[in-house]
């Protein structure tokens, strides 16, 4: 628990921190976009250059953004074997046994699978999660489903909710935290003992957690009351967003990233078929 | 006089290896006397709780050692519940700490996971009880409907079951009227006379350290400042003041006294001994000016 870097968000001044997080979620769309769309081993080499230099640019330690790979590693395993025994071939196949055969293709296909699955992970890590504080993304989900408004859709409300229940992850964690210690000061022990046992122990940490959970969130709503908070209707901002003009640059470079991947799909010799 | 709880040479990093990483100890070595009272000082954030909860093993050194009885706590991790039921700790914000059904059954829960039997763990809740000053009517409210300073009461019952060699208590009196003070902090000492056990606790106020400590110990910026006898360190006002805090107002009085020319003892901290010394002085008829 005391290790845990929730949100992932990493404060800096990168240039991918500057940017306006609205762009931030725009473009990463167009980079998820390319990953999917990317069909050969050309296109896969172009995305990974394109997702180190991202790496490189955001700031974060390499070491820090590798780490995000390790709860999917099982994934991409399970993705690496499917397609080496899976995948058939034209040519001789390179090793044979039982019922299963290898083949050139389902090796290659093997790797810009798990390779996929990889720079989607750090790449859009580095574009929002490490590098967008949870609150910023909240707003910019508000501003850019701003239009549903008008159907009648509550976009505030609902960005309000996220913003809220982001700002209070931390805290419940913390609480968390001090609960647990306060139990094994009294001798429990969440660490030993059957599954069964483990379980059971957990108990006292919930109830106290609840009732000020429900505690908290009774005093929010007064608190937010007693300064006339209302709702979206005419409310201005602390921190308005611009877009400036380096944000449409990434989005222009973006735009162009996508293009390029397109193209080498068409033009490029060496394709790979799904 | 023999120490029964030693940290030598104690650092403690929050979020270790992570960007977030903060030094809340360095380089801590303190020795905690067997059979006194402890007081540990600090202004906010100089890692009083953080060092408190090195005593039970709630925290982990990053480095160094924690010694109860000379021996080093985490030479058996798996056995480090054992340690917690030697070394009762309250902690710092007791709402947190309760969760039962009832007041009792919540008292009881230590005890129950000592393994003693529903008899004996009866018998211990309602001792504790008695002992901090909880009638037995509101044993079996919930502890949610308790207040403030209630709660802190059934906390500190919760680790006086398990009969504890050392009883830690961070701000044990925060949160109460001046009667429910006294009377915590009386009771603390009493439990150290009639258990021969030891007791700590941190506080922010100096005239309750003056009143019921016998040794200080003074932290600033996750360093040991200081550690003695309470007239000892109340002696140093400078000192004390550099870390941010002052000594007790009747302290400043009786040094001013007594560079005014009244011949009174150094190292007097507390109303009773001041007024003691003064009143010896009128008696013998030396007219303090
Ligand atoms: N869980 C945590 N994660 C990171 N840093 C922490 C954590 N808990 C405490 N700290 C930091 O460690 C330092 C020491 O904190 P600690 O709680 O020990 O102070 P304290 O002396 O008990 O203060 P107070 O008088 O306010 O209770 C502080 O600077 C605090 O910001
Ligand atoms: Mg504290």
């Amino acid at each position: 628990m005391k290790n845990n870097t929730f949100g992932q968000y990493f404060p800096g001044n990168s240039l991918l921190h500057r940017m306006d997080p609205r762009m931030k979620l725009i473009v990463t769309i167009l980079y998820i976009v390319m990953i999917f769309c990317a069909k050969n081993v050309l296109s896969f080499a172009f995305l990974l250059l394109l997702t180190v230099f991202l790496i490189l640019i955001s700031r974060i330690s390499v070491r820090i953004v590798l780490r995000s790979i390790r709860p999917i590693i099982f994934i991409v395993l399970f993705t690496v074997v499917f397609n080496i025994f899976l995948t058939g071939g034209t040519g001789e196949p390179l090793a044979a046994f039982w019922i299963f055969e290898i083949y050139r293709e389902g090796i290659v296909r093997a790797i810009l699978m798990a390779l996929r699955v990889i720079i989607l992970i750090t790449g859009t890590g580095v574009l929002l999660t490490y590098t967008t504080s949870p609150i910023a993304l909240a707003d910019a989900i508000e501003s850019l489903l701003g239009p549903l408004k008008k159907i009648h859709v509550p976009v505030h409300e609902f960005a309000m909710m996220m913003t809220i229940a982001l700002r209070f992850i931390p805290t419940l964690i913390e609480e968390t935290d001090r609960i647990m210690s306060a139990l094994k000061a009294r001798g429990a022990d969440f660490s030993n003992g059957s599954i069964v046992k483990r379980v059971k122990a957990l108990i006292p940490i919930l109830i106290p957690l609840f009732v000020s959970a429900f505690k908290r969130a009774e005093e929010l709503a007064v608190a937010m009351e007693c300064r006339c908070y209302r709702g979206g209707e005419g409310r201005t901002k602390l921190h308005v967003l611009h877009y400036r003009f380096s944000d449409f640059v990434w989005l222009f470079f973006f735009v162009l990233f996508l293009v390029s991947v397109f193209l080498i799909n068409a033009f490029s010799p060496i394709k790979i078929a799904y | 006089m023999k120490n029964i709880l030693e940290l030598s040479h104690v650092s403690y990093l929050y979020s270790e290896k992570t960007p977030f990483e903060m030094q809340a100890l360095h380089d801590v070595s303190v020795g905690f006397e067997e059979g006194c009272v402890t007081g540990i000082i600090g202004h906010t954030g100089s890692g009083k709780s953080t060092l408190v909860q090195m005593l039970n093993g709630l925290l982990r050194p990053s480095e160094g050692q924690v010694l109860l009885n000379g021996e080093d706590i985490w030479r058996k991790p798996k056995e480090i519940t054992s340690v917690r039921y030697r070394v009762g700790l309250v902690m710092q914000y007791p709402e947190y700490q309760l969760f039962d059904e009832t007041v009792r059954a919540d008292i009881g829960f230590a005890p129950r996971n000592m393994g003693l039997s529903e008899k004996e763990t009866e018998e211990r809740v309602r001792e504790a009880a008695e002992f901090v000053g909880l009638s037995e009517s509101l044993l079996d409210k919930s502890p949610f409907d308790l207040s403030g300073g209630q709660k802190r009461r059934a906390a500190i019952a919760g680790v006086l079951a398990m009969r504890p060699e050392v009883l830690v208590l961070d701000e044990p009196a925060a949160g109460l009227d001046p009667r429910g003070r006294q009377e915590i902090l009386g009771r603390l000492q009493e439990y150290r006379r009639e258990r021969r056990a030891s007791v700590i606790f941190v506080s922010h106020s100096m005239e309750d350290m003056a009143h019921y400590c016998d040794r200080l110990l003074v932290l600033n910026h996750g360093e040991v400042l200081m550690q003695g006898t309470v007239s000892e360190i109340f002696c140093d006002a400078e000192k004390i003041r550099s870390a941010g805090l002052f000594v007790p107002q009747v302290a400043t009085v009786a040094d001013r006294l007594r560079r005014a020319g009244v011949p009174l003892p150094e190292g007097l901290c507390t109303v009773e001994s001041v007024s003691r010394e003064l009143l010896s002085l009128l008696g013998k008829g030396g007219n303090a000016q």
